[in-house]
C-alpha cells in the first residue's frame, strides 16, 4: 500500500465520518422538525375535520366523514399523537435541538 | 321567473298547500313541473292523495306534473352505507372499527338530516334537467334558513381544509430526505380531490340558490306567524336570498251583510283584525303579498287545489337556469 492510498483511504474514512456526523447533528434533526410541523399541520387538518371528536358539534363532520377510508394512516397516527403528547409545550420543545 | 322556487314559513301555515297550488298552476300552463317535499311529516302524499317515493313519479290527473317526497332519514342512512362499502375496500381490518366509530357519530349528530337533505336539494337541482320548474316544499323556518346558509359556510370551511391539507403535504414531502418515499404526495392525493368535490359541490348550491331561485314565504293572519316571517325575510337577506312574495294563508272568510247571528258577528270581529294585519304586510313589508287565500271547509285536495292555484299571483313562465 503507498502512501498515496493511505492517504486515500484515510480521506475517505474521514469523508464517511463527517457526513455521518452532518447527518446525524445537522441535516437529520432538521428534516425531523419539518416531519413534525408536518405532523402538527395533520393534527391540525383532522381537528378541523372532526371537531365533534372532542365535544364539539359541527355540521362538517357529516361531509368530512367523506374523507374517512382515505385517511386511515392519519387517523390511527393522529389517535396516538394525542394519546401520547403530554403538553403542546412540550411537543413543541421536542422540536428544538441545543 | 327563476326555475326553482322555495316555499318556505312556519310549521303549519299552508306550505305544501300553497307549493302544490303552484306546482298544479305552473303544470296546468304546460311548464313541466316537480314538487318535491322536504318535510318529515311528507303532506304531498295527503294533497294529491297519491303515495310518493324517492323518485319522481307523475300526479294522477294532472299533466306535466311530477312529484317526489324525500327522507332525510333514508339519505343519511344511504351516506352511510356509501362511506363503509368504501371503508372495507380501502381500511385494513384493525382500523375499521376505529373509523366506524368515528362515521356513526358523524351521522348521529343534530345536523346530519339537514346535511342529507340539502344535498339531495342540489342533487335535483343539478340534475332537473326534464323539468322547467321545481318547487320545493320546505321543512319550517328554522332548519330551512340553517340549510340555505350551509354553502357559504361550508365553502369557507373546505377551503381552510384544502389549505391544511396542503400545508402538512407540503411539509411531508420536504421532510423526506434524499431517495426516502414522502409520507404523504401531494399528486392525486384522494383526500384533496375529495375536497375539491366538495367545494365544487358547495359553490354549484350557492350559485344556483342566489341566482336561479325565488323565495317565497307562506303566513297567517296572527301575529306569531307575521313576526317569524319578518325575521325571516331579514335574515334571508342577510344570506343574500331575496324574497319574491309573501302569501297570506287561512283568511276567514266575511259572512253576508244581512247575517246577524253569533256566527257572523265572529267571524265580522275576526275579519277585522284580520284585514288590519293584512294591511300591516301589505305596508309595512318589503315583499309584495302575492296571494290572498281563504280558510277552506275541507282539506285542500282536487278541485279546491285548482281553486287556490287560481289565486296564486305569481308568474308561471320558467326562465332555464343560468347557473351552470
Amino acid at each position: 500500500m503507498t502512501l498515496a492510498d493511505r492517504i486515500e483511504s484515510y480521506r475517505a474514512t474521514l469523508e464517511e465520518w463527517l457526513r455521518g456526523l452532518y447527518h446525524g447533528m445537522i441535516t437529520h434533526p432538521a428534516y425531523e422538525k419539518i416531519e413534525k410541523e408536518a405532523e402538527d399541520a395533520e393534527d391540525a387538518f383532522l381537528l378541523a375535520c372532526f371537531p365533534d371528536a372532542f365535544g364539539i358539534p359541527s355540521p362538517v363532520s357529516y361531509y368530512t366523514a367523506e374523507l374517512l377510508p382515505y385517511i386511515e394512516d392519519e387517523f390511527e397516527a393522529w389517535e396516538r399523537r394525542l394519546w401520547d403528547r403530554d403538553s403542546y409545550m412540550e411537543r413543541k420543545g421536542q422540536q428544538y435541538h441545543f | 321567473m327563476e326555475p326553482f322556487v322555495f316555499v318556505g314559513g312556519k310549521g303549519g301555515v299552508g306550505k305544501t298547500t300553497v307549493s302544490c297550488a303552484y306546482g298544479v298552476k305552473c303544470a296546468n300552463a304546460g311548464v313541466d313541473t316537480l314538487v318535491v317535499s322536504t318535510d318529515p311529516a311528507h303532506s304531498v302524499s295527503d294533497v294529491f292523495d297519491q303515495q310518493f317515493g324517492d323518485v319522481p313519479e307523475s300526479v294522477a290527473g294532472v299533466d306535466n306534473l311530477d312529484a317526489l317526497e324525500i327522507d332525510p332519514e333514508e339519505e343519511v342512512t344511504a351516506h352511510l352505507d356509501d362511506i363503509r362499502r368504501r371503508l372495507s375496500d380501502q381500511v385494513s381490518a384493525a382500523m375499521v372499527n376505529e373509523i366506524n366509530q368515528q362515521l356513526e357519530m358523524a351521522h348521529q349528530t343534530p345536523g346530519a338530516y339537514e346535511s342529507a337533505l340539502f344535498d339531495r336539494f342540489v342533487d335535483v337541482m343539478r340534475n332537473s334537467d326534464p323539468y322547467d320548474r321545481v318547487v320545493f316544499d320546505t321543512a319550517p323556518t328554522g332548519s330551512t334558513l340553517r340549510l340555505l346558509a350551509l354553502p357559504e359556510f361550508m365553502e369557507g370551511w373546505v377551503n381552510r381544509l384544502m389549505h391544511k391539507r396542503e400545508q402538512s403535504i407540503d411539509l411531508f414531502e420536504k421532510a423526506a430526505i434524499g431517495n426516502a418515499e414522502p409520507r404523504r404526495v401531494m399528486d392525486g392525493d384522494p383526500v384533496l380531490e375529495r375536497l375539491q368535490e366538495r367545494k365544487e359541490f358547495f359553490e354549484y348550491a350557492g350559485g344556483a340558490l342566489r341566482n336561479d331561485a325565488a323565495f317565497f314565504l307562506v303566513l297567517n293572519p296572527d301575529t306569531l306567524s307575521l313576526n317569524e316571517t319578518e325575521r325571516a325575510i331579514a335574515d334571508l337577506e342577510g344570506e343574500d336570498l331575496g324574497v319574491r312574495g309573501l302569501v297570506a294563508n287561512k283568511l276567514a272568510p266575511s259572512p253576508d251583510e244581512d247575517e246577524n247571528g253569533r256566527g257572523a258577528r265572529y267571524l265580522r270581529d275576526r275579519v277585522e283584525t284580520e284585514r288590519e294585519r293584512v294591511e300591516r304586510v301589505r305596508e309595512t313589508f318589503d315583499p309584495p303579498l302575492v296571494a290572498e287565500i281563504e280558510f277552506r271547509t275541507r282539506e285542500v285536495q282536487g278541485d279546491l287545489l285548482e281553486d287556490v292555484a287560481g289565486e296564486l299571483d305569481v308568474e308561471v313562465r320558467a326562465e332555464p337556469p343560468t347557473f351552470v
